[in-house]
C-alpha cells in the first residue's frame, strides 16, 4: 500500500467511525408516508435506484415503499446499522471523502453513482464493502419482492391455493 | 376446497395462549417446566413433558402465524418469519444467516430436508468431544420414532428440474447422489416451504408438537423475548421476559416473569448462548458461545436451454455426499451438495451484479439453476467456528472468521459444482462471486475459479444451519453442557437444541435436533418424575 493510500485509508476509517458515533445527532423521525425512511435518506436512494435497478421497470416510489417495509421489520440493531450506512452517504463530512460524490446526491450523474459503487466494492475497508453489499441487496430485494417486477423475470407468481 | 387451519381451530377450542403484544400489565406465570424457543428442540421437549404429565410453558420470541397467514410472498415471509427480518448476518456482514423466528421456529420455514445424524459425526463427538450415550446404536430408535411421527420418507415424486440437475450431473460423472427424506404428509409439491406451508403438509412444529402440547394442557407464550435468568450460580430462580409489539421488533415495556422447577433453553444456535451470556451464567472455562458452526454455504449458478422454473416444486429432493467424507472425517473440509429454491427477491441478490447486468441475469430466471455446497465445519483442529457476542443492546451477533481452511473448501466446492452443472448439460456456469463471469465450458470455469479471490463480500456466503455455542461433552473444561444436555453449572437448566452440537452435523440438522432433543428429554422426564 502506498503511503498516500494508507493515509486515505485511515482517514476514511476514522471518519466512518466518528460518523457512526454522531448518529445520535441526525434526525430519526420518518419522512411523511414512511414508517422508517427519513427525509435525509431519500436523495441518495433516489440517486441509487436508477443505477442499481437500471434495465428494470422499477419505479422509485414503489421501491422506496417496499424498502421501507423491509426496514421496519429489521431488528433495532440492524436498523441502527442501516441508518448509519445511510448517514455516511448523507452527511457532508463523510459523503465526499468516502463516496467520491462531493456535491449533493440529486446532482450526481449515473456515472458518478457507478464510480461510487465500484469504489466501495473494491475498497480495502470492510465497512465500505459491507455497505456496498447491503445497498445492492436492500434495493434489489425491495424491487423483486414487488409483483410488478415478476413479468420481466418470467416468474408467474405463486400458485393459487 | 378451502384448506383448514387446525391451529386456529384449536385456539377456538380453548388452547391456552398468551400474546405478549397484547399484555396490558406485567404478568407472572408459574409452571413445572419453562421451555424457551418453540422450534425443533423446544417443541419436541414441550410435547414429551406435557405428555408425561408436567405443566409446560412454551415461550417464543416471534409471532404466531398459521397456515391462513401464509400467502407465498417473499416480502411477507421474510419480514415476519425470519430472525431480524432476514437481516441477520455475521459480525463482518459477509455471511447472511437464515433462521426462523415465529411459533414453530426454523421448522416453519426450512426446506424440509430430514437426514439422520451421520454415524461418522456421532463417532467423532464420542472420540474428540467426550460425548457419551449418543452413538449410532443408541440414536437409531430415536431417529425411527421421529421419522414415523413426522412422516419423514424419501421424496417419492420426481425431483423438480432444479434438483434434477444435481442428479443428472452426478449420474453422468459416476458421483454418488440420493433422494432427500422430507417431513411432509400430503405435500402439494408447491415449492414455498421457506415462506410457511400454506396447506399444513410440512410436519413442522406448528402442526405437530405444538398442537399436541396445547392439547395436553400446556401453554404458549409468544411475542415474548427471554431476556435473562435470575440465578445464584447454582440454581435458576426465575426467567424474565420482555413483551414485544405485534411485529416482534420493539419491546412494549411489559415484563413477564416465569417461575419453573426446570428450564429448557432451545432458542437455537446464536440465541441460546446469547440468553446465557445476558444472564451471566457461570462459564468458568470460557466455553459459552464458542465453537459456533454454520455449514458455511457457497453457490454456483448455471443457465440451461430447457426451462428449470426453480421457484416451483419441492425445493430440496436430491443431494450428493460424494465430497463429504472423501478426505476422512477430520481432513480438509468436506461438503454436501444440494440446491436452493429461487424466488425472485432471493435470486436477485444471489445472481450478482447490478443494473442491466443483474436485470439480464434475472430475465433468465426460468432457465436458471443454482447449486449450493454446505461445508462441514468443526471437525478439523483449524476449524474452530465462530463466537457469539452481545451487542450494546444485549442482542447477539456471531463473529465467524472465514479461514484458509474454509477457503480451500469453498474453491473445491466451486469446482465440483461447475463440473456437475456442465455434466448435466448447462450452457453456462457462473460461480456466485463478484469477479466471476459466465463460463461456456468446464476448462474456462476451472481457470476462472482458480483465479478467484475468495475474500469476504466478493464470495457470496450464507448459512441456514447455526449449530453449537452451548456444546455438550462430559468435560466441563471443554463443554457448556454434559451429554444429557444438563448445564454443567446450573442444576435446573438443560439445553435441547442445535446449540448443543460440538461440531456441525454434515447434513441439514433438523432431524438431529429432533432426535437428540427427544432422547435427552426422555431422560429429563424420568429425572423430574423421580425428584417430584
Amino acid at each position: 500500500m502506498q503511503r498516500r493510500d494508507l493515509l486515505r485509508f485511515s482517514l476514511g476509517a476514522s471518519l466512518f467511525l466518528s460518523t457512526a458515533s454522531l448518529v445520535g445527532c441526525s434526525a430519526q423521525t420518518p419522512a411523511a408516508g414512511y414508517q422508517v425512511l427519513r427525509d435525509s435518506d431519500l436523495p441518495a436512494l433516489l440517486a441509487l435506484i436508477p443505477v442499481v435497478l437500471a434495465g428494470t421497470a422499477a419505479s422509485e416510489e414503489r421501491v422506496l415503499h417496499s424498502l421501507d417495509h423491509k426496514l421496519a421489520a429489521l431488528s433495532p440493531e440492524m436498523l441502527k446499522l442501516t441508518r448509519q450506512l445511510f448517514d455516511v452517504l448523507n452527511l457532508p463530512l463523510t459523503r465526499g471523502p468516502l463516496t467520491g460524490v462531493w456535491g449533493s446526491w440529486d446532482q450526481a450523474s449515473g456515472a458518478q453513482v457507478t464510480a461510487f459503487l465500484q469504489r466501495w466494492q473494491d475498497s480495502s475497508l470492510n465497512l465500505l464493502r459491507m455497505g456496498h453489499a447491503s445497498l445492492l441487496q436492500l434495493l434489489q430485494m425491495a424491487w423483486y419482492e414487488c409483483p410488478q417486477a415478476w413479468a420481466a423475470c418470467g416468474y408467474p407468481g405463486p400458485p393459487r391455493i | 376446497m378451502p384448506v383448514t387451519d387446525p391451529f386456529r381451530q384449536g385456539l377456538e377450542r380453548g388452547w391456552i395462549t398468551h400474546d405478549g403484544s397484547r399484555l396490558e400489565q406485567d404478568l407472572t406465570l408459574e409452571t413445572d417446566v419453562a421451555v424457551i424457543g418453540s422450534g425443533a428442540g423446544g417443541a419436541t421437549s414441550a410435547q414429551m413433558l406435557s405428555a408425561a404429565g408436567f405443566k409446560v410453558l412454551l415461550i417464543e420470541e416471534g409471532p404466531l402465524k398459521t397456515s391462513s397467514d401464509f400467502h407465498l410472498l417473499e416480502n411477507e415471509a421474510y419480514a415476519s418469519l425470519y430472525q431480524e427480518g432476514l437481516g441477520r448476518m455475521s459480525k463482518d456482514g459477509a455471511i447472511t444467516i437464515l433462521q426462523g423466528r415465529a411459533v414453530g421456529g426454523t421448522t416453519l420455514i426450512n426446506w424440509t430436508s430430514s437426514f439422520r445424524t451421520p454415524a461418522q459425526t456421532l463417532a467423532h463427538w464420542a472420540t474428540a468431544h467426550g460425548v457419551t450415550g449418543l452413538g449410532e446404536q443408541a440414536m437409531q430408535p430415536w431417529f425411527e420414532r421421529i421419522e414415523h411421527d413426522l412422516g419423514i420418507t424419501p421424496w417419492a415424486l420426481p425431483a423438480n428440474a432444479n434438483n434434477d440437475v444435481l442428479r443428472r450431473g452426478c449420474e453422468q460423472l459416476g458421483y454418488r447422489w440420493a433422494v432427500i427424506p422430507r417431513n411432509v404428509r400430503g405435500c402439494w409439491n408447491l415449492g414455498y416451504c421457506g415462506m410457511g406451508c400454506p396447506v399444513n403438509a410440512k410436519q413442522s412444529m406448528l402442526v405437530t408438537r405444538i398442537p399436541a402440547t396445547l392439547e395436553n394442557g400446556g401453554e404458549l407464550l409468544y411475542l415474548a423475548r427471554a431476556e435473562r435468568f435470575e440465578h445464584n450460580g447454582e440454581r435458576i430462580a426465575r426467567l424474565q421476559c420482555q413483551a414485544l409489539d405485534a411485529q416482534g421488533v420493539h419491546p412494549t415495556g411489559r415484563q413477564i416473569s416465569v417461575r419453573a422447577r426446570h428450564y429448557i433453553v432451545a432458542g437455537g444456535g446464536i440465541n441460546s448462548p446469547a440468553l446465557l451470556l445476558r444472564s451471566k451464567a457461570p462459564d468458568p472455562h470460557g466455553r459459552l458461545g464458542k465453537r459456533t458452526f454454520l455449514h458455511l454455504v457457497n453457490f454456483s449458478a448455471a443457465r440451461f436451454d430447457a426451462r428449470i422454473d426453480p421457484y416451483y416444486g419441492a425445493p430440496q429432493s436430491i443431494y450428493s455426499d460424494h465430497f463429504q467424507w472423501q478426505d476422512g472425517v477430520d481432513g480438509p473440509v468436506g461438503y454436501k451438495l444440494e440446491v436452493p429454491p429461487l424466488h425472485p427477491a432471493l435470486a436477485s441478490t444471489l445472481l450478482g451484479g447490478y443494473g442491466s447486468e443483474n436485470a439480464r441475469r434475472m430475465a433468465e430466471l426460468p432457465h436458471t439453476h443454482v447449486m449450493l455446497a454446505l461445508l462441514r465445519d468443526g471437525f478439523h483442529p483449524e476449524s474452530t467456528g465462530g463466537a457469539v457476542e452481545l451487542r450494546g443492546d444485549g442482542s447477539p451477533v456471531l463473529d465467524y472468521p472465514v479461514t484458509d481452511y474454509l477457503r480451500d473448501g469453498l474453491r473445491r466446492a466451486f469446482h465440483s459444482m461447475a463440473q456437475i452443472q456442465f455434466a448435466a448439460g448447462a450452457a453456462q456456469v457462473t460461480p456466485v462471486h463478484s469477479d466471476a463471469r459466465a463460463a461456456a465450458n468446464l476448462d474456462e470455469a476451472r481457470r476462472m475459479i482458480d483465479a478467484l479471490r475468495l475474500e469476504p463480500f466478493r464470495t457470496r456466503l450464507g448459512s441456514a444451519h447455526v449449530m453449537g455455542g452451548c456444546a455438550m461433552g462430559d468435560d466441563p473444561r471443554q463443554a457448556v453442557c454434559d451429554s444429557l444436555g444438563r448445564h454443567h453449572q446450573l442444576e435446573n437448566l438443560s439445553v435441547h437444541d442445535g446449540s448443543l452440537f460440538p461440531t456441525s452435523i454434515g447434513a441439514n440438522p433438523q432431524l438431529s435436533v429432533y432426535a437428540i432433543s427427544a432422547k435427552l428429554c426422555d431422560a429429563l422426564a424420568a429425572r423430574l418424575a423421580q425428584s417430584a
